[in-house]
């Protein structure tokens, strides 16, 4: 029966996820009418130059970026949720959100433009992440525990560097373009990180959804995967890493954003249950809207855009306490 | 053809003291062996270590003069199946789904089980009689139910050798009986070798098996069951107000 329903749900979303793409391709400040859209795209009128502008040079690369950031994200949460056994757990969950904060932030306090940001945001990102697995394999102890511990002392050790770059940074320009940044925005989208992004989603999706199966394995923990013929810490240093390039890559360009790591596989395994053969395409599809909707969001209601992270909190609490009420069974006292 | 296990020691951590001192024995083929002993006596961590859930022991562990060490994870899985005592991570998880997994190491990396394995599933689970249980979720089972599930999962691994960690240690009396004469069922049947533990000398009687007694990480005593298992051996190791059924004040209720 669930088989059914996840089938359903997959295609419904999939219909919604192209509707909501080309929404967002007309729907903003500069509002562009279905009639228009097409013209615009499909011939040569030079009434509609400025529509084809918008279109072209600013709404695909942004929505695509946001579409492939929602996906890379909801991934990357239900990758570690299912590897670490908690549900609580989310993306940043080994540091690298807080890495790439502080690489962004360094970036701007020395004055580098937005594409080294990102350059320095992605290393120093991925770099962090190795240090809490550093850490962790110091500790000559393999358990998950270890490595979400080593994961919290990193992050928090990032997170006080990021302060002292704050408080360092000396000119307040500087310091509203690193809480900006820190806040999520896809407002420097450009076509160039669309080619950067889309081949790291598209290969790590791939490849995700071929060893989808044995994912469910991993997941039963290391006692269980490797004596049914699993090499579990293959598997998730592999998967960890596959989630660390996703989170990463897309911080990197986007900034920080909450919730939607925690939320959206949430949501697939209250439709799906705990197979992420089928869990995984609902991420795809469940968080590219998302994130989609959330970007429309964040662009069109005030003359300023709204940082992501903020409606993404916004409606993630209100989708998590959704979710509670609807589980609250499974989550009673032992 | 046998499993030999040869000056077998293994400790936690080298600022631990050894869980496993020097185990020395050997476990015919098709047969069943209970491990019995106190808490910390080193049962499951003995089942754990024949599983090759360790990397630093020292000793040897053999099967038909192959070392199991030698052999790779996918190798291993192929002849050695292990029972958990509690099995986690499993909430959501349905039932038809985990018996899958047992199949796993037949599979390439990129490969799910096919119709045909699927097929195999249902069988297995119409053999046991599990069969209304397969839409369920792991978690809305009870004890019993999933010990069976497991147990049935690890069949479909197809290996020589089960191993079980104190298979029957959350069961009610029905569901114990149960799952030992499932145990005993599949020894014969399908010529498997069985290594569980217990805390309970009975069902090594009921099973009519080879006994391995334990204490402080070392075998006390192997051999059959009848002849192991006696008051003066058992209070050695559980004290001395072990005794006789018969010269107990009450009657004892226990299963056939």
């Amino acid at each position: 029966m669930k088989n059914k329903k996840t089938i359903i749900f997959l295609s419904a979303s999939l219909l919604l996820f192209v509707i909501v793409f080309f929404l967002a391709l007309m729907v903003g400040r500069y509002s562009i009418s279905i009639g228009n859209f097409f013209k615009a795209l499909f011939t040569n009128d030079p009434h509609f130059q400025t529509d084809r502008s918008v279109i072209i040079t600013l709404r695909i690369p942004r929505t695509i970026v946001a579409g492939l950031t929602g996906i890379a994200l909801s991934l990357s949460g239900l990758l570690y949720q299912e590897t670490f056994q908690n549900k609580l757990t989310s993306p940043d969950l080994l540091g690298v959100s807080n890495g790439a904060g502080v690489g962004a932030a360094l970036a701007i306090v020395i004055g580098l433009s937005s594409a080294f940001i990102s350059v320095l945001a992605f290393a120093v990102g991925i770099l962090t992440v190795m240090t809490t697995v550093l850490i962790a394999k110091f500790f000559r102890n393999g358990s998950s525990t270890i490595l979400l511990l080593s994961g919290i002392i990193v992050g928090g050790l990032m997170s006080s560097l990021l302060s002292l770059i704050k408080y360092f940074a000396g000119n307040e320009v500087k310091l509203a373009s690193i809480t900006y940044w820190l806040m999520g925005s896809f407002a420097n989208a450009k076509m160039e990180t669309v080619y950067i992004l889309l081949p790291i989603v598209a290969v790590s999706t791939i490849f995700l959804l071929s060893i989808s199966w044995r994912i469910n394995i991993v997941a039963l923990g290391r006692e269980e995967a490797q004596t049914k013929g699993i090499n579990y810490t293959l598997y998730r240093y592999l998967i960890i890493g596959i989630a660390t390039l996703l989170t990463a890559s897309t911080v990197a360009f986007s900034g920080t954003i909450s919730w939607i790591g925690l939320v959206i596989p949430h949501i697939v395994r209250l439709i799906a249950g705990r197979n992420t053969r089928k869990t995984i395409p609902l991420c795809i599809t469940f968080g590219g809207i998302f994130m989609i909707v959330v970007d429309i969001l964040s662009r069109t209601f005030t003359s300023e855009e709204i940082p992501l992270s903020a409606v993404t909190g916004l409606f993630g609490t209100i989708i998590f306490v959704i979710i509670l009420f609807l589980k609250r069974r499974d989550y009673h006292e032992h | 053809m046998s499993i030999n296990i040869k000056n077998l020691c293994f400790s936690y951590g080298r600022k631990f003291d050894p869980v496993l001192k020097n185990v020395n024995f050997s476990i015919s083929d098709n047969t069943i062996t209970v491990l019995l002993g106190l808490n910390g006596c080193g049962k499951t961590t003995l089942i754990k270590a024949i599983a090759g859930l360790f990397n630093n022991i020292t000793g040897e562990i053999s099967y038909n003069d192959t070392l199991l060490s030698s052999l790779s994870i996918r190798e291993r899985s192929k002849l050695v199946a292990y029972v958990p005592q509690k099995i986690s991570g499993i909430d959501d998880v349905k039932v038809e789904d985990y018996l899958t997994y047992g199949m796993v190491n037949s599979l390439k990396f990129y490969q799910t089980p096919s119709q045909s394995e699927k097929q195999k599933t249902i069988d297995m689970a119409n053999k046991f009689h599990i069969e209304h249980l397969i839409h369920k979720n792991m978690s809305e089972l009870s004890g019993g139910e999933r010990q069976i599930v497991s147990l049935v999962s690890s069949l479909l691994q197809n290996t020589k050798i089960i191993l079980l960690d104190e298979p029957t240690s959350a069961l009610d009396l029905k569901n114990q009986s149960l799952v030992l004469s499932i145990l005993k069922e599949i020894s014969k049947r399908e010529n498997k070798t069985i290594i569980l533990s217990s805390h309970n000398p009975n069902h090594a009687l009921f099973l009519e098996c080879n006994v391995a007694l334990m204490n402080e990480g070392k075998i006390l005593k192997f051999g059959p069951a009848n002849k192991i298992i006696n008051v003066e051996d058992l209070r050695c190791i559980y004290g001395d107000n072990v005794c006789l059924s018969k010269d107990l004040p009450y009657t004892e209720i226990s299963f056939v």
